[in-house]
């Protein structure tokens, strides 16, 4: 095939070193991309200019956007969406919702066994070290049974494709992953701005994931409950996420409730209405666990609502997801995930586990503090990228800081060789050309009470710096809408 | 409750336990939503023959269990005011204690191997862990290490008189967020201190230990807080857990009504509120142990 | 629906509608004032401070001079004045935002556009030559958005809300601009020689409350103090008369509280007696003591909208 005059792609740069989505490792476009390939070719490049920007203000008047703290003021910014979709062939995402499902059932059997009968501790399968240190561990939660037996209701598995062309998890997200109103956002964005090649492709609609969220929150209702009443809940408008939590609200058609809205009255839980209190049974929550009760837990939080907790251990209402989950998306427990799938479900893990390196013991401290510059440096508990030092982008200098870090509290680190993630062909606005950018996976699991759904998409995010790893929005990461087809 | 259960042979105590507490506010509160955590535990040596609670506001006093499967009193207010009162009256029956048996040679050693397994770490891990309030100061040299040769229990009852040695009871030196650092190192406080230091050291020897708050007899000339005192509980192997009140060197006795326990202070204390309001405001808590009816016997 | 976004929507409707009357009363006074028949309605001071004193902000000073682009960039677009019209739209917006998972996408994303244009519009553009295009933009999308609010939205209790909301301000606003225009017209009395009661301001009051043609269809005279507040207070076929907004406030408030019972602590019950108050109050009774009426007016409608709050809002 010659796609010589292809004339959008004529400066794309291959680098061999890596591994890009579309073309495989002769340098020609793989199958499922030819045709999206020569209608993009078809296109000069002044038109994704124009394309670009239409899309960008269709985003801007839509609100579709995150607020940004700067010193003096807080600027509205749009989370930079790409025009160029990525395709994930059937087969592909067979193994991918297969893991998903795989790893957020793991993890929902591994909560239940630390917050019950702690099994998995007293066969050391996971270190005991690992739970009584982790401050996300709640005490409170111990012998409470969640309705329907789920804590992570929603799950958000960060997946990446390595040179060797195999999906690698980075890491799960169970206390409130985000990014799935931007799914759909996306393909909302790229079917007005090129439909045309919609009909080449049979792909996967994402537009369904609110009602099936909604039907597996109402399946883990309290016991007694015939309808219930759901809500989500929001720590407030200047949140960075409250698009997506009104997004949410709004197309499952409940309330999105703030913390004030809501009380408690003999442990049943309550919202505030024009017409008088009104009874709430499930809480699809986006508050973090510290501030969802003051009375239970911190003190100063003036988002959640006192006697919450208690209403939920009486079982009167359901938290999604359930409190105390973050202990086990915490990055150290994330490297026992392949024996965890063992211990629970007697099956191998489908997708691949990075290697990792536990700071806290002192054969793979050595390793590590000798290493650093071969490997990437996590914290164990922070989320959004933050913190990460990647060991081949430091300085002399920079080593030497970081291994300092580490050696003073080696508990908090945990580290990975450096992956190196797939790229794709992006638009970049600065260059006004496609280039090749690090992309990951984020998908969307959600378990009910006798079923599970995955998105069939999923966010594509994109690192628009050259070269950069990290692909998290609040590190300048866009987005593109990812295209699962059907089986033929 | 009226009938009054038939006792055997054990003493019990019959007690009433008043709590008072008294808010006044410089501004108007509008909003407000208060927890307490003093209603006495029922367990196998206590029992609870009366409750009674008030509130200025008269609104409605609600029953609920806290996080840690305590029950709690929670009042909300919607209403504006300046001024609150809260009266409790607990009317319990607190028998003695009974204490473990000396274990023999072999039972010691078996002691022993079973605080040392995992599954034993397991399942004690709340009370094995450290927390805020009972970090013992890094550096040193271990402040009290249990001698394997004798018992759990003796050990406990050293460590017991170890801390009641090692600190003098003194009020205002320090306040519910003073470290360990503080307390060792000044060697006084109050009774939460002392509580504090027993549970990390008995943590430290690998036993189990939890804090405890509740209230003590007065009459009987023990020293403690005039409102809350605190104690600590450690897990004995084979018997169970067995308070210790480090600041008499006495173990828990029918002079002691037990409240709730924790892994420290934070998870027992007596008041939790969200109140809206600005400006100062004072409050005064009270408390007073009637023993009435002095010994019941069978 | 949630007490507090209720409320939210309540007031999204009361700035929408107050930042459209600020615009029209800054546009018709300013425009009309070029060519007014008399020094003083013409004097660019006076109608600087009139629109200072509309919007409850009346420059004290007699002696100080203002300057244009000052007043102008102050009433239009000043970010840290907290009645500019930036900050009316800004307010409407973050209400809507609130909300966003109640009100309509169509409606959402007009309001959206509507704080964008305000938000960047050029500033010194405006103060310089902006001002008629500025104006009339608001004016439009503030049209636009009623339109939105009329026909996306299912008229029940988010609608019934908002619209309260949007005819409680208008009727406050109408009763501002009347109470402005009345001081206007004191103020500009001896250059005329039937002074007070045939004064051009009773013209540009019209025009200020997009009244002008309706009322000269309805009376086919040229305006007068009499027949123009008759028109803008009584008229209850004028869509922004004070009594047609009662009218509104009625019938939107009986949506969310269908109730037939008597029961005088409600808000319907009291928007009802306010209503009937002014149903049968004849003009020459009124002109006799403008002031106080307008004093009452404006006390009634905070009454209104004080018991809305404790109804509805207030849970």
């Amino acid at each position: 095939m010659t796609n010589i005059e292809n004339q959008i792609f004529s400066s794309y740069q291959k680098n061999p070193d890596l591994y890009d989505e579309i073309y495989d490792s002769e340098g020609n476009v793989k199958d499922v991309y030819q045709k999206l390939f020569d209608i993009y070719g078809g296109h000069s490049i002044q038109d994704y200019v124009n394309l670009n920007s239409k899309a960008k203000s269709s985003f801007f008047n839509q609100g579709i956007t995150f607020q940004v703290y700067g010193e003096d003021n807080v600027q509205e910014k749009i989370f930079p969406f790409d025009l160029f979709p990525r395709i994930i062939d059937p087969d592909e995402w067979d193994i991918i919702e297969r893991g998903s499902i795989q790893r957020a059932k793991a993890l929902n059997l591994f909560l239940w066994d630390i917050y019950h009968d702690k099994k998995i501790l007293k066969d050391n399968i996971v270190p005991l070290e690992l739970i009584s240190s982790s401050a996300n561990y709640l005490d409170q939660m111990n012998g409470v049974d969640p309705p329907g037996g789920i804590y992570n209701h929603i799950s958000g598995t960060d997946i990446i494709k390595h040179k060797d062309g195999k999906y690698y998890v980075l890491e799960d997200n169970i206390r409130c992953p985000s990014g799935v109103s931007y799914v759909i956002c996306n393909r909302t964005a790229l079917k007005r701005a090129l439909f045309g090649v919609f009909n080449h492709y049979q792909t996967h609609t994402v537009t369904d994931y609110a009602e099936n969220l909604l039907e597996q929150l109402e399946s883990v209702k309290p016991k007694g409950v015939d309808i219930p009443n759901c809500v989500v809940i929001t720590p407030g408008m200047f949140n960075s996420a409250f698009y997506e939590h009104s997004y949410l609200a709004k197309n499952m058609g409940v309330e999105l409730v703030e913390g004030r809205d809501l009380f408690v009255e003999n442990d049943f839980v309550y919202m505030k209405t024009i017409k008088g209190p009104e009874r709430v049974d499930v809480i699809y929550r986006r508050i973090d666990d510290g501030f969802l009760d003051p009375l239970e837990f911190r003190p100063d939080s003036a988002l959640g609502v006192p006697g919450l907790f208690a209403a939920y251990k009486k079982g009167n209402v359901t938290l999604a997801n359930a409190p105390g989950t973050g202990v086990a998306d915490d990055k150290a427990v994330y490297t026992y995930m392949p024996e965890i799938i063992k211990y629970y479900l007697k099956e191998e893990p489908i997708l691949n586990n990075v290697h990792t390196y536990h700071c806290s013991r002192p054969d793979e401290l050595e390793y590590v503090l000798e290493n650093i510059s071969e490997l990437v440096i996590k914290p164990v508990d922070e989320a959004g990228g933050y913190g990460i030092s990647i060991g081949n982008r430091l300085s002399k200098q920079e080593i030497e800081e970081v291994r300092k870090q580490v050696k003073e509290t080696p508990r908090k680190y945990v580290a990975q060789p450096i992956m190196s993630l797939s790229v794709h062909p992006t638009y970049i606005d600065e260059s006004e050309s496609f280039e090749q950018r690090h992309v990951d996976l984020r998908t969307f699991t959600i378990l009910g009470k006798d079923d599970e759904f995955v998105l069939k998409g999923g966010l594509t995010r994109v690192a628009l710096k050259k070269g950069n790893l990290i692909v998290n929005s609040s590190q300048g990461g866009g987005s593109k809408d990812t295209w699962v087809l059907k089986k033929q | 409750m009226t009938n009054y259960p038939i006792f055997t042979s054990t003493m019990s105590k019959e007690y009433t336990v008043t709590y008072s507490s008294d808010n006044v506010y410089e501004n108007w509160v509008y909003d407000a939503y208060w927890q307490f955590l003093i209603m006495p535990f029922e367990n196998e040596s206590q029992e609870i023959l009366d409750i009674d609670f008030k509130n200025s506001l008269h609104t409605i006093n609600e029953f609920s269990v806290n996080g840690y499967g305590f029950k709690t009193i929670r009042v909300q207010s919607k209403k504006k005011f300046k001024n609150v009162t809260f009266e409790g009256r607990f009317k319990v029956l607190k028998s003695e204690i009974k204490e473990p048996p000396i274990p023999s040679r072999a039972e010691i050693l078996k002691s022993y191997e079973e605080i040392n397994s995992l599954t034993f770490k397991v399942n004690f891990q709340r009370f094995l862990k450290t927390t805020g309030l009972t970090t013992l100061p890094i550096g040193n040299k271990p402040l009290f290490k249990f001698d394997n040769i004798t018992s759990i229990i003796e050990n406990l009852h050293s460590l017991n008189n170890w801390v009641y040695q090692h600190l003098h009871y003194l009020t205002g030196v320090t306040d519910i967020s003073s470290t360990l650092e503080k307390v060792l190192s000044q060697q006084s406080g109050v009774c939460q201190d002392f509580a504090h230091v027993f549970c990390a050291l008995a943590r430290y020897n690998g036993i189990p230990a939890r804090y405890v708050s509740g209230y003590l007899n007065h009459e009987s000339g023990y020293v403690g807080d005039s409102q809350m005192h605190a104690w600590a509980e450690a897990f004995v192997p084979d018997f169970g857990w067995l308070g210790f009140d480090p600041t008499n060197n006495i173990i828990e006795n029918s002079n002691h009504i037990k409240v709730s326990h924790g892994k420290d202070y934070n998870d027992c204390s007596p008041l939790k509120g969200v109140v809206h309001s600005q400006g100062n405001h004072k409050t005064n808590h009270s408390v007073v142990v009637k023993n009435h009816q002095q010994q019941i016997q069978q | 629906m949630l007490a507090r976004v209720a409320n939210n929507l309540f007031w999204m409707g009361r700035y929408i509608e107050r930042s459209e009357h600020i615009a029209r009363y800054m546009n018709v006074n300013y425009f009309s004032s070029l060519d007014a028949p008399n020094q003083i309605s013409q004097d660019r001071q006076f109608v600087l401070r009139s629109m200072l004193f509309m919007v409850g902000d009346p420059e004290k000073d007699l002696n100080k001079t203002l300057q244009e682009n000052e007043v102008l960039y102050k009433l239009g677009v000043d970010p840290d004045f907290g009645s500019s019209i930036l900050n009316n739209v800004k307010q409407a917006r973050e209400n809507a935002n609130s909300a966003r998972d109640l009100i309509s996408t169509e409606l959402y994303e007009a309001i959206n556009k509507f704080y964008h244009f305000v938000l960047n519009y050029p500033k010194e553009v405006f103060v310089k030559s902006g001002l008629h295009d500025f104006t009339t933009n608001i004016a439009e999308m503030s049209a636009i958005l009623r339109g939105k609010i009329r026909g996306t939205l299912l008229h029940d209790s988010v609608y019934a809300i908002i619209l309260m909301g949007v005819n409680i301000e208008r009727a406050t606003q109408i009763t501002r601009i009347i109470n402005s225009k009345y001081n206007d017209a004191l103020l500009a009395q001896g250059s005329y020689e039937d002074g007070f009661s045939k004064s051009f301001e009773w013209s540009t009051l019209l025009k200020c409350a997009e009244s002008y043609d309706m009322m000269r269809r309805f009376y086919k005279k040229t305006p007068t103090s009499i027949s123009t507040l008759e028109f803008l207070i009584l008229n209850p076929n004028c869509p922004r008369s004070v009594m047609n907004s009662l009218n509104q406030v009625y019938k939107h408030v009986k949506l969310l509280n269908p109730e037939k019972r008597y029961n005088k602590e409600s808000t319907a019950f009291l928007i009802g007696r306010v209503r009937a108050e002014y149903e049968y109050k004849y003009i020459e009774e009124i002109e006799q003591d403008i002031k106080s009426f307008i004093e009452n007016i404006l006390r009634s409608l905070e009454e209104i909208s004080n018991k809305v709050d404790e109804e509805f809002f207030n849970y």
